[in-house]
């Protein structure tokens, strides 16, 4: 996706260019044809409009990099609190890259997460048993 | 006694950064696109109310299309009617009309700027 939409808005940008660099030698010729007319035969009667193909590939170069543009916005997140949350349960980080497909730096995870762990039913004399095995087994003799 | 919005907002709560997230996300690209609605405006040679109507024209456009292709594969899923972004914004106006105030200062400083390039 990002790559599609890098390629459309560099390619518009290089059309505008050449329009731009266009309308540039289009202007600058006409102030030299009138100068030159007007020592010659002092008629100003020079169109200074444009050349219709000049318009024609500003206004597609324009549209090509809107499109570029809003194909690399990055995905929008829902408002509701419950539309959004159940889409984290459903769909989990995926749910949450950017274009890039890397996760969101301020993606939080689940927000329920606090009533999926309870620390107070935290059976605390199995695990003193099982500190005390590792420890009578050399788990701490590393240290030394 | 709350009014209707507060109600709502009560019943059916938000999620701050999402709001935050989505507004930057609009925001970002409208002052681009602003920007770049400047340099078309000044290579064509528009002058006064045309250089104004194209960029509200245009401002518009980009309002449609970030709708087209964002916010509405989404959001007609999910049951909303077509042209409600009630799913990722909060007001409609800010969402359809909010372009025309974010980048206005872009578009007429590349506007005059390209405008003197081209034909100075």
């Amino acid at each position: 996706m990002t790559l599609l939409s890098k390629t459309i808005t560099a390619f518009g940008s290089l059309l505008l260019a050449h329009a731009c660099y266009s309308a540039r030698e289009h202007t600058a010729l006409q102030s030299l044809r009138t100068a030159t007319a007007a020592t010659l035969t002092s008629s100003t009667t020079v169109a200074t409009s444009l050349p219709v193909d000049i318009i024609i590939e500003t206004i597609i170069s324009t549209f090509i990099i809107l499109l570029g543009l809003v194909l690399g916005t990055r995905p929008l997140r829902p408002l509701e609190w419950r539309v959004w949350a159940g889409k984290i349960e459903r769909e989990g980080e995926e749910g949450f890259t950017d274009n890039a497909g890397a996760v969101d730096k301020d993606y939080m995870g689940n927000p329920f997460s606090v009533f999926e762990s309870r620390p107070n039913f935290v059976d605390i004399r199995k695990q003193r048993k099982e500190f005390a095995a590792w420890v009578q087994n050399g788990g701490g003799q590393q240290g030394q | 006694m709350p009014s209707e919005q507060e109600l709502q907002i009560q019943i059916s709560p938000i999620v701050q950064e999402s709001l935050v997230h989505n507004s930057r996300t609009l925001y970002n690209l409208q002052s681009i696109t602003a920007s770049l609605f400047g340099v078309s405006a000044g290579i064509l040679g528009l002058e006064s109310y045309a250089g104004f109507v194209f960029y509200v024209a245009l401002s518009l456009l980009t309002s449609v299309l970030f709708y087209v292709l964002r916010v509405a594969p989404t959001s007609l899923a999910s049951g909303k009617s077509p042209l409600d972004t009630s799913r990722y914004f909060r007001g409609a106006y800010d969402f359809w009309a909010g372009g025309l105030m974010n980048g206005f200062a872009g578009f007429v400083l590349t506007w005059t700027l390209f405008y003197g390039l081209v034909t100075a």
